[in-house]
């Protein structure tokens, strides 16, 4: 009989499997990433390395020296200061001593900023403040320094926003209206973020965080793509990350396009070259954790993902692997020896260019 | 010729074409077809159909409300031919999104492919507290209360819904389903749900499973 080995479910469950489970796992991972966006499975090589890394004994493990990639980070600076009920640590310091901490007691490769509200449109009405406080901590970093904020689209539909849900125009049948009402909040949405985007330039911003796109499906993803591509024509020299919210973009519209090309269903692969064409810098993959399925499971299917959209790419890609995603449990604390499984298989197998 | 119309009523729900499904509908009935077989080897084959291609990135949601609206146009006229008391209702179910909880685009999949199914549904919406739950559970006289859950942070609100269900004494008279990204057959058996489903199509089989030998 052969040794169970500790692992994880997707729910950060402790669980003991054996061999033949794990490598079940990882090989119907990769087939249902595979069939899903009609890219190739890991190879039996590739299966067998990540097999190798899921079942380390150690409690933690790391690409080799001299293969870490960049890691950017997702309002690390945040955590510290804002309370418990948002995960953070409840430290009483400022905006301003949280990014230095970080960037310098965590010896971190990027910092960031944001506002505590964290959608673009809250902070169209205090972006003064915003482009204040970026450019006075600004001139204490060292590292790049990257405002963040998300596009939201659900933010502009009642009762938060001014535009008709969708949602309850698809329940009463009006799909024509559904979609008119997503294009409108999506006309909005990119004027805000242009607004910011370019009161953020001002101010001499090193980077600019779309974060969590699409989240609001494919119309969201169309007015992220769109005020990048003016972005980068007005402000060619500020970098601007976009990054997924899931592996494929949900058709809420199911019609928009973006340079002719549909966006709902786009996976990871074909999430970048919109991308790429609009002038994305950076761009995040985001694939999703299931909480049912095991680490084994979930980290080969991000893998395989990841490594499609890689080869693709032009321009470098950085996976998301925060809670829930990238194959890390969806736990409060994600547990540190998934975590790292998970990172290092992204890097070594999926080839990712930073994290 | 039965084979034929089994085909085409599959084919006017993957379409979401409601006026095809109603017609398609009449013209089995006055075919002979028996209600039940027209239902559950024409129109369900094709809203499992929209269900699958829908999971799999190949349908959106517009496709996914119109073929479900196209089934409970058929749904209903099928309904009407059954001897009174004996249709296909499948229950009724009350659902929402927890309390602290804003996503509801999962939970109003859920509650189309509920209505395609025939279930009867009463959605709260989202943001919802666990009283005003309960209270539309009493006032409706449901089968199932489903919530569904998208944050770590307000799981353990479905299971304040099981506390305060056994408080008020009414735990054994509904059954309790609990869904969202977070949620697993775990969760619910650790607060006492009585099922878990992991997706919409998951939902409404695990409902149908509940609700036998009421």
């Amino acid at each position: 009989m052969s040794a169970k080995i500790r692992t994880r479910m997707g729910d950060g469950e402790l669980v003991a499997m054996s061999p033949s489970e794990i490598r079940e796992d990882i090989a119907v991972g990769t087939r249902d990433a595979a069939g899903k966006a009609g890219i190739p499975e890991l190879t039996d090589e590739e299966q067998e390395r990540l097999y190798e890394i899921i079942a380390d004994p150690s409690r933690i493990v790391s690409v080799a020296p001299g293969d870490e990639v960049i890691v950017t980070d997702d309002g690390v600076p945040g955590s510290l200061y804002c309370g418990q009920d948002d995960s953070g640590a409840g430290i009483p310091m400022s905006r301003g001593q949280a990014t230095l901490t970080y960037e310098r007691a965590c010896a971190a490769d990027t910092v960031s900023l944001g506002h505590s509200d964290y959608s673009f449109k809250p902070v169209k009405n205090v972006i003064s403040e915003e482009t204040n406080a970026y450019y006075n901590i600004s001139m204490g970093t060292t590292a790049p320094f990257i405002y963040g904020a998300q596009p939201n689209l659900g933010s502009y539909y009642q009762p938060d926003g001014p535009v008709r849900n969708p949602a309850d125009l698809l329940l009463g049948g009006d799909v024509k209206a559904a979609q008119e009402a997503q294009e409108e909040a999506a006309e909005k949405m990119r004027q805000d973020i242009l607004f910011c985007g370019r009161k953020l330039n001002d101010v001499g911003c090193e980077g600019l965080n779309l974060d969590t796109s699409a989240s609001g499906g494919d119309a969201d993803f169309m007015g992220t793509l769109q005020v990048v591509s003016e972005l980068k024509e007005e402000a060619p020299g500020m970098p601007v990350i976009v990054g997924a919210s899931g592996e494929f973009v949900l058709g809420m519209h199911g019609e928009v396009t973006f340079n002719d090309k549909q966006l709902a269903g786009m996976y990871p692969h074909d999430q970048v070259k919109v991308a790429e064409e609009a002038g994305v810098s950076i761009y995040g993959v985001a694939i999703g954790t299931s909480t049912n399925e095991s680490l084994a499971w979930n980290v080969a299917r991000s893998v395989t993902f990841t490594k499609a959209a890689v080869s693709a790419a032009n321009i470098p890609i950085h996976v998301n692997v925060g809670m829930g995603v990238g194959g890390v449990p969806m736990c409060e604390v994600p547990p540190v020896d998934a975590l790292t499984r998970a990172t290092k298989s992204l890097v070594e197998l999926g080839k990712a260019d930073g994290l | 010729m039965t084979q034929t119309t089994f085909e085409e009523a599959a084919r006017s729900i993957l379409s979401g074409d409601a006026d095809a499904a109603a017609a398609i509908a009449k013209q089995g009935l006055e075919q002979g077809i028996d209600p039940l077989r027209l239902i559950n080897e024409g129109f369900i084959p094709g809203i499992n159909e929209v269900g699958d291609q829908f999971g799999a990135g190949r349908l959106f949601i517009p496709q996914l409300m119109l073929s479900a609206r196209a089934m409970e146009q058929a749904t209903e006229i099928i309904n009407a031919a059954f001897p009174q008391q004996e249709g296909i209702a499948q229950g009724k179910i009350v659902i929402a999104t927890v309390e602290g909880d804003v996503h509801d685009i999962g939970k109003t999949i859920v509650a189309t492919l509920f209505k395609a199914n025939g279930f009867e549904v009463i959605d709260l919406g989202r943001d919802v507290p666990t009283a005003r739950i309960i209270e539309a559970a009493e006032t409706n006289n449901v089968d199932i209360i489903g919530t569904s859950t998208l944050l770590t942070t307000t799981m353990t609100v479905q299971k304040d819904l099981e506390e305060a269900l056994k408080e008020a004494g009414l735990r054994d008279k509904y059954k309790t389903i609990v869904g969202g990204a977070p949620v697993t057959k775990r969760w619910a058996d650790r607060i006492g749900a009585d099922a878990y489903a992991n997706d919409a199509l998951d939902g409404v089989r695990v409902a149908k499973e509940l609700l036998k030998g009421r």
